[in-house]
C-alpha cells in the first residue's frame, strides 16, 4: 500500500504537493511576493511625486490644499474599517463561524463601493473645475508652474489605487462565494487569508496617498 | 495525525491563538492617528509637516502590516520577501533624494536666468 493511499487527500491540496502544511506555505510565499512587487509598483509613482513637489513646492502645497479633506477623511476611515472587518472575517471562518465571514466580507465591500462613491464625487468636482492632468488643466484657483503635475499625479496615484480597489472588491466577492459554498473553514482558509492580505495592501496604499495628496 | 506531531508547528499553527479584541485594539489606534495626521496636517508646521505626516502613515502602516495582516506570526521568508521590497524602495528613494537634495538653483525648472553681471 502506498502513502497516498494510507492517508485520504486534502480535497484542495494539488497534485504537486505533497502536504496541505507545504502547499499553504508556497502559497503565502508567493503572495507576499506578489505584494512585494505592488509595493514597488505605488514606489515608483511615490518617488515621481516626491520629485515633482521637490521642483514646485509652493504649487504642490497650494494644489493639495484645494482638495476635499472631508471626503479624504472620510475614505480613510471607510477603509481602515474595511480592513478590520476583513480581519474579523478571517478570524471568524478560522473558527468555523461561517455565517458571520459572510456578513463581514459583505461589509467589507459595502465598505469599498462606499470608498468608490466618495471618490467619485472627488473626481466629478475636479473634473467640474477643470482640475485636470497636463494640457487638460484649467483650474483658475492654482496657476503657478506644475499645477497640472500635481493633478497629473493625483489622478495617478488615486486612479490606481482605485482600480486596486475594484480588484480588490472583485478577489473578496470570489472569496465570499467559496464561503458560501462551505469550502472554507478551520482547516483550510488559506484563500481567505490571501484575499484578506490583498484587502490590506490597498488600506496600506491609501495610509500613505493621503497625507501626500491632502495633508502637505 | 501522526506525522503531523513529528513536524516543527506549521505557520497556521504558529498563528498564535488570540480574540478579536486585538483587531479592535488595532482599528481604534489606526482611527487615533488618523485624526491626529488631519489635526496637525494643516498646521504651519513649515519643514516639520511632512516629516510628522510621514511619520504618522508609517507608524499606521506598521500596524496593518504586523497586525492586520500577520506579519508578527509570518514565516521568515515571507517576512523577507516583503521587507526587501522596502528595502529595494529605500534604496531608490536614496538615489534619488541624494541627486536632488545636492543640486544647485540653476538644475531646477523654478530657476531664474543667471546674471553673470556686467561683461
Amino acid at each position: 500500500m502506498s502513502s497516498s493511499d494510507t492517508h485520504a487527500r486534502h480535497p484542495y491540496l494539488a497534485e504537486h504537493y505533497e502536504t496541505i502544511e507545504k502547499q499553504d506555505h508556497a502559497v503565502r510565499l508567493g503572495m507576499w511576493l506578489f505584494l512585494g512587487t505592488e509595493v514597488l509598483l505605488f514606489a515608483g509613482l511615490f518617488l515621481g511625486y516626491t520629485v515633482y513637489r521637490h521642483f514646485y513646492h509652493e504649487t504642490f502645497h497650494e494644489a493639495s490644499r484645494t482638495l476635499n479633506l472631508t471626503l479624504g477623511t472620510i475614505n480613510t476611515i471607510v477603509l481602515i474599517t474595511s480592513s478590520l472587518s476583513v480581519a474579523l472575517a478571517y478570524h471568524a471562518i478560522k473558527h468555523g463561524q461561517r455565517q458571520k465571514c459572510l456578513g463581514l466580507l459583505t461589509f467589507t465591500i459595502i465598505c469599498a463601493l462606499g470608498f468608490l462613491v466618495i471618490k467619485g464625487f472627488e473626481y466629478q468636482h475636479k473634473f467640474a473645475e477643470g482640475a485636470l492632468p497636463g494640457q487638460f488643466y484649467r483650474f483658475h484657483e492654482v496657476t503657478g508652474p506644475g499645477a497640472n503635475l500635481f493633478f497629473t499625479i493625483y489622478f495617478l496615484t488615486t486612479g490606481l489605487h482605485a482600480f486596486h480597489v475594484i480588484v480588490g472588491m472583485s478577489v473578496l466577492i470570489w472569496v465570499m462565494k467559496g464561503v458560501w459554498k462551505g469550502k472554507y473553514g478551520p482547516d483550510y482558509y488559506v484563500p481567505v487569508e490571501l484575499g484578506g492580505l490583498y484587502w490590506h495592501l490597498v488600506d496600506l496604499v491609501w495610509i500613505f496617498l493621503f497625507p501626500l495628496l491632502y495633508l502637505i | 495525525m501522526a506525522d503531523a506531531t513529528r513536524k516543527p508547528p506549521s505557520e497556521a499553527e504558529r498563528h498564535a491563538e488570540h480574540g478579536t479584541g486585538r483587531y479592535f485594539a488595532v482599528w481604534a489606534i489606526l482611527l487615533v492617528f488618523t485624526c491626529l495626521t488631519v489635526w496637525t496636517g494643516r498646521m504651519d508646521l513649515g519643514a516639520v509637516n511632512i516629516f510628522l505626516a510621514m511619520t504618522i502613515a508609517t507608524i499606521k502602516a506598521t500596524l496593518v502590516v504586523l497586525f492586520f495582516m500577520h506579519m508578527s506570526e509570518a514565516a521568515g521568508a515571507n517576512r523577507l520577501v516583503f521587507l526587501m521590497s522596502f528595502l529595494f524602495m529605500a534604496l531608490m528613494m536614496i538615489g534619488v533624494f541624494g541627486d536632488l537634495w545636492t543640486r544647485n538653483e540653476m538644475t531646477l525648472p523654478s530657476a531664474h536666468p543667471i546674471n553673470f553681471g556686467p561683461e
